[in-house]
């Protein structure tokens, strides 16, 4: 069984799924815990039964599907993807968990269950194709979500995450066919196959031509600026759940695909951007984060302060070296509880005063005394406090950039400052000061179900914050073979330098500050 | 010996914890007790530490796990007690048992009690990782850690607005700092490959000067923040604004002097850049009188004792910078007993005048608050550096070593500065305890602190006293460490004369504000006096207009860019432009669905026109590829 | 006199072509539309026979007849279409077919 974990794991919920349609709707939330309770614990024994020591691909399936042109079903996980897949499970578990009463609570919980699928799915592919297809149906279920159980706005926040997303990824799918088709013509074969890909050095114009293709795709999903803005909107308008598991794992989808593909594939080219990117994503940490301090929205405030991270993450990513790699793998992770967690919090006042602006509230912290608590605790776990997750993964992902460019990470680095000022500013408007607004005084405080919720998730925050190793070291081993075979396949000399092979002993610059272009 | 290291370092957090336990919970008196005996039992291994190291001991290093580790990076949770984290933990320990016991009576009737000893502890507990971490990330995590207690605290009383934005304000600009603290480990890591201490102090001596001076540029940057170095100094102030056993432990006594800490730390990269730390001490010296000198109007208690505060971390930033690191540490430690004491004291005049500020609404407290005016006074006096206190040997020091390095700037500057810190402080205490019973207007019946508090104090009022007979025991430990040599001035006579000299002009000083401020005449000022109208003043009391400069040309602009990036840049141009791309397709459908009528005859034109537009492109392409020749040539004639 | 060649038939046929065409956009009586396409339908047959006959080859002349096959039964099934059209709705004007609008 251990051989097909994988499928198992990505067809077990759908399946689940359509037999949940015909469950009594009485008992459908205890048989959606059943399920995501038995596919949390199958992605443990997954992460049980995985080798960290190993670097390559483990548990690979592969069913051939058009033989004709290389497509096939081809799964696998390695150390960077084992653990993304854990987090979406687990959190889909506590997601189905704390659903509160809602309309149409059986079609959510189906739609949760298929939304799992695509999600395990999308990180397991090893083919291009696969990727894909689970990469674009995992728009659905969130269009469905949004659409269905959001606000006022639902429909155009819908529509608008829709048809952005999905605009970007068919420029992504043409790039993957023109891949293929340069496949073809270099060894006579058909693949979609992301590891044969990897065997194949492309010419370095070339590289820049896909890269660009697939970043579009990619970067509307982090979301990059300037294509950020459907986030905000859709996070505004979706239920809490939407927007936990949409913070927490589909934006997780654009960053890891950066470090499946656009990295080992076009390791030229991502020299070549490595310094546009970064100062993008040096705007993303600035700007959205001074956009964050000027919302009225606490639930705004969280949405752009999940681009302002996940800029973090693309600086680690495009830091070219293991330090950096590894750290904004670990970010993507420790946003995923983070973010997630901050999004379950504002839902818990959003249900009970169905408002989310900020003026509404204040002195929280005299009647929901527990609340305040978690909140602060994830409120300093974003803010990047040593010790709790988030730190981990941003220190490694600026320690690592700031090989490239000192500048740059200088720049980055004000994230920790602008995050603090936003947060901190929110925090004091919704719990510091007297209660003067007198529907606060009385607000029953953080209930069990919550609890369900928001326990795990600050225990992971703070677990993984101390003691980082266990999801590291895999992280760590995978990240060091991708850069070797960067290091490896990258033809310019600028390349080859940019990005050091990890295997080579460390060499000690003996260098001043230099200014880096 | 490392179970006394594990003992010192974990009590506090079990103490945290284990008060966090009942904060949701009504005041119970147990947890203060039981936090401030795990507290006192940290003391008590700290001590027995000290005795090993005293006693010749080697220092002591563990490491318990693996913190990070990625490609050659590795991080380890990994202690060590030498000779200078011995002193730091010694000060943490003792001034925090102090304040624990002292806080079970001054929170006596707060119902945030238990919750207190919670953060309190945590405190302890940060600030135990910084000082006996044995590399960069560690002391990063208890530096922001201690960040962190200091915003619970300062923010302690969260319904007072401006408790909460002093917290916030006191957590943004450290982060500044912290930003510039990063920056520099970043920078150890990548020149020399570790983040341990050991390791990157052997490397430093390889390396070139300008790397080692950014590195110490941007630690000094780190430290800044934390020791309220101009111009990140206006947070110490409005810190003030926590309950008076915070303001005593961690803004007077131990976070603060953090900064002194990783100064003096780095002894071994700040001794390679003496250009950096000629700087340093330049700084340190400005904080000192520009401190000094807004703590001479202040009319609130607490923000005189900050300032006086901010002042001394000047002279220890001043000793640190000249290559005095074994100097610095002295200062630090006497001023930590001292300057405890002084803000406990001033706590039970708060208590006593139920919570009034204003020392000019005060006077004569001296019959009622007995045990409290002696111990300020002490301190007072101790802070003020006169024979034979404490202050007196650390900060004759000081100026020994600023003259003995022939920096006679810095000399003069802090001498003078040692004026004014006598003046400032016994402005305090004769407005506080001396001259008329002003209090009475105000219907105010002060009284006492609680016994026990008194007591509990007492060992701060003996080390204040007594500090100064350690000189030449702390010398002989930290002597190898911190590579410390006496500073002989060389001729006697000039040394006397500096000496007395000194001394003479303190007590000066010391008279003047006596005869100004003990007198029958002092009223509660209204503002219409000559003086309280003069320029310096306003300047001084407005502290030099920095806080509103801040606030005009940072926080607000800050705030409407923030708003103009929102509306305007985020709403207005990204996001309309993406809408507009959406806009211009939906449109174009729109208008092109008028060519579906559903009128056969309207249809039947429209394909009549599109068989006519597709006929005549075939008919151009045609004759293009038929005449292709001619028209190249042609082309080729034009010049294109 | 000029004998009459290719050329000429084809220039008929284009001119039928033209007429028919007009005819197709202009009318608007259905009746009258079907007049139109019956002219288009021929002048493709004069084109036909025509270039059939010039090439000696009766494909072409095979291909008229063809054509005149299908005219003949699209007039009979159209015909009938608009019998029933005139009789549900009382006239047979273009513009009142309009139920097919997008």
């Amino acid at each position: 069984m251990v051989d097909h974990i994988l499928s198992i794991l990505i067809f077990f919920p759908v399946v689940a799924a359509l037999f949940g349609v015909i469950v009594h709707k009485d008992s459908i939330r205890a048989y959606g815990i059943a399920v995501s309770v038995i596919e949390f614990a199958l992605s443990l024994w997954l992460w049980f039964a995985f080798d960290g020591q190993s670097s390559g691909m483990q548990f690979m399936e592969s069913i051939p599907l058009i033989p004709a042109f290389g497509i096939n079903y081809t799964l696998g996980v390695d150390g960077i993807s084992v653990f993304i897949i854990i987090l979406s499970t687990f959190v889909t578990l506590i997601g189905i968990a704390s659903l509160g009463e809602i309309k149409n609570l059986k079609n959510m919980i189906i739609t949760l269950l298929v939304l799992q699928m695509t999600m395990s799915g999308v990180f397991a592919a090893l083919d291009a194709i696969i990727f894909y297809v689970f990469w674009e149906l995992s728009l659905v279920p969130m269009l469905y979500i949004i659409g269905a159980w959001g606000g006022p706005l639902r429909i155009y926040a819908s529509i608008k995450f829709f048809l952005y997303t999905f605009a970007g990824s068919l420029v992504m799918l043409v790039g993957m066919l023109f891949m293929a088709y340069f496949y073809n013509q270099a060894t006579g074969e058909w693949s979609f196959a992301i590891l044969d890909w990897y065997r194949l050095i492309l010419p370095e114009n070339l590289q820049l031509w896909l890269f660009v293709a697939f970043f579009l795709g990619f970067a509307i999903k982090v979301p990059m600026f300037p294509f950020h803005t459907w986030l905000p909107y859709a996070h505004g308008q979706a239920p809490t759940i939407g927007s936990v598991i949409l913070a927490a794992i589909l934006l997780k989808m654009g960053t890891y695909a950066f470090i499946r593909f656009s990295l080992p594939l076009f390791p030229d080219a991502s020299v070549f951007f490595m310094y546009p990117i970064a100062v993008i994503a040096i705007i993303m940490v600035i700007y959205t984060a001074m956009v964050a301090y000027g919302q009225k929205d606490i639930k705004q405030v969280i949405a752009y302060s999940s681009i302002s991270h996940m800029g973090i993450i693309i600086i680690g990513t495009f830091a070219l070296n293991v330090e950096g790699i590894s750290g904004s793998v670990f970010l993507m992770l420790g946003h995923g509880v983070v973010a997630g967690a901050l999004f379950f919090l504002v839902g818990v006042i959003y249900d009970r005063r169905h408002t989310k602006i900020m003026s509404e509230f204040g002195g929280l912290a005299h009647s929901m005394p527990r609340y305040a608590t978690i909140f602060g605790v994830m409120m300093m776990a974003s803010v990047g406090m040593p010790l709790t997750i988030n730190f981990v993964g941003e220190f490694l992902s600026l320690l690592g950039f700031f090989k490239q460019s000192q500048i740059l990470t200088l720049l980055a680095g004000v994230g920790i400052i602008v995050g603090a000022i936003y947060m901190l500013t929110a925090y004091k408007k919704l719990f510091f000061g007297e209660i003067t607004n007198e529907e606060n005084r009385n607000l029953p405080d953080i209930n069990k179900r919550e609890l369900v919720a928001l326990i795990p998730l600050t225990f992971l925050a703070i677990w993984l914050g101390v003691y980082p190793k266990p999801v590291l070291d895999p992280i760590n081993t995978s990240v060091e073979s991708i850069v070797q075979l960067m290091h490896d396949k990258a033809q310019t000399a600028e390349a080859k330098r940019r990005i050091p092979s990890p295997l080579s002993q460390m060499t000690i610059p003996v260098s001043s500050i230099e200014e880096a272009h | 010996m490392e179970k006394y290291l594990y003992i010192a370092l974990f009590a506090p957090l079990v103490s945290s914890l284990f008060s966090a336990l009942f904060t949701a919970t009504p005041k119970k008196t147990f947890t203060g007790i039981i936090a401030s005996l795990l507290i006192f039992s940290a003391f008590v291994s700290s001590s027995i530490l000290l005795t090993h190291i005293l006693g010749g001991g080697e220092p002591i290093h563990v490491e318990m796990m693996t913190w990070m580790a990625t490609g050659d990076l590795y991080i380890p949770f990994g202690f060590v007690v030498d000779e200078i984290s011995v002193t730091m933990m010694m000060v943490v320990t003792l001034v925090s048992t102090v304040v624990h016991i002292y806080s079970i009576g001054y929170m006596d009737h707060d119902k945030g009690f238990n919750r207190f000893f919670s953060y309190l502890s945590a405190f302890v507990f940060s600030m135990m990782i910084l000082v006996m971490s044995d590399n960069y990330a560690g002391l990063f995590i208890g530096w922001e850690g201690v960040g962190l207690c200091s915003w619970l605290l300062i923010g302690f009383w969260f319904h007072k607005e401006s408790a909460t934005w002093a917290a916030n304000e006191a957590f943004i600009m450290n982060r500044i700092a912290d930003l510039g603290m990063l920056v520099g480990l970043f920078l150890i890591y990548w020149n020399t490959g570790t983040l341990q201490y050991e390791g990157s102090f052997a490397a430093f001596a390889h390396l070139d000067t300008t790397t080692l001076s950014w590195i110490g540029i941007f630690l000094f940057i780190g430290a800044m923040g934390k020791s309220a170095q101009f111009p990140l100094h206006t947070w110490l102030a409005d810190a003030m604004e926590g309950p008076t056993p915070v303001s005593a432990l961690i803004h007077a006594a131990t976070m603060v002097t953090a900064g002194v800490y990783l100064v003096v730390r780095s002894n071994e990269l700040y001794s390679l850049i003496p250009h950096v730390g000629l700087f340093i001490a330049s700084l340190g010296a400005f904080v000192a009188i520009f401190a000094a000198s807004m703590a001479l109007v202040n009319r609130d208690m607490k923000r005189v004792i900050a300032y006086s505060t901010l002042s001394q971390l000047g002279y220890m930033f001043a000793a640190a910078g000249l290559g005095a690191y074994w100097v610095a540490l002295f200062h630090l430690m006497a001023h930590a007993f001292f300057k405890a004491l002084l803000f406990l004291g001033a706590g039970n005049v708060m208590h006593a005048m139920h919570d009034e500020l204003d020392p000019f609404k005060m006077g004569g407290l001296k019959k009622v608050m007995k045990w409290t005016y002696i111990m300020m006074t002490f301190a007072s006096v101790a802070l003020a550096g006169l024979f034979p206190l404490a202050g007196f040997f650390s900060k004759d020091t000081i100026l020994e070593a600023a003259f003995a390095e022939h920096h006679f700037v810095i000399y003069s500057v802090l001498l003078f500065t040692a004026g004014l810190t006598a003046f400032y402080s016994f402005r305090l205490t004769a407005l506080i305890f001396e001259g008329e019973e002003r209090y009475k207007l105000f219907g105010i019946h002060p009284h006492e602190a609680y016994k026990y508090m008194l007591v509990a104090m007492s060992p701060l009022l003996i080390l204040a006293i007594i500090a100064g007979a350690f000189r030449t025991t702390f010398f002989g430990m930290v002597e190898e460490i911190l590579g410390a040599m006496e500073y002989h001035i060389h001729s006697h006579v000039t040394l006397w004369i500096m000496t007395i000299g000194t001394q003479v002009f303190v007590i000066l000083a010391i008279m003047y504000a006596y005869k100004k401020y003990n007198n029958a005449k002092i009223t509660v000022p209204d503002g219409t006096s000559a003086m309280e109208n003069s320029f310096m003043y306003k300047l001084l009391l407005n502290q030099y207009y920095i806080p509103y400069a801040y606030e005009k040309y940072i926080v607000v602009p800050y705030r409407e860019m923030s708003e103009v990036f929102w509306t305007h840049v985020d709403l207005k141009i990204v996001d309309a432009s993406v809408d507009g791309i959406a806009g211009i397709i939906y449109n174009t459908g729109d208008r092109t669905s008028a060519m579906q009528s559903g009128n056969l005859s309207t249809m039947l034109k429209w394909m009549v026109a599109g068989l006519l537009g597709m006929l005549s492109l075939a008919v151009v392409f045609g004759l293009a590829v038929r005449y292709s020749d001619e028209i190249l040539a042609i082309l080729s004639g034009l010049g294109v | 006199m000029m004998e009459i060649g290719l050329n000429h038939y084809l220039i008929l046929s284009t001119i039928l072509f033209a007429i028919g065409l007009v005819g197709v956009m202009r009318r608007k009586n259905l009746l009258l539309l079907f007049f139109a396409t019956e002219i288009l339908l021929n002048s493709v047959n004069i084109a036909f026979a025509a270039i059939s006959h010039y090439y000696g080859d009766l494909t072409g002349q095979m291909f008229a007849f063809f054509v005149i096959a299908i005219a003949a039964s699209e007039v009979a099934v159209g015909l009938g279409l608009l019998i029933v059209w005139y009789k549900r709705h009382g006239n047979i004007d273009l513009d009142s077919l309009a139920s097919m609008k997008g």
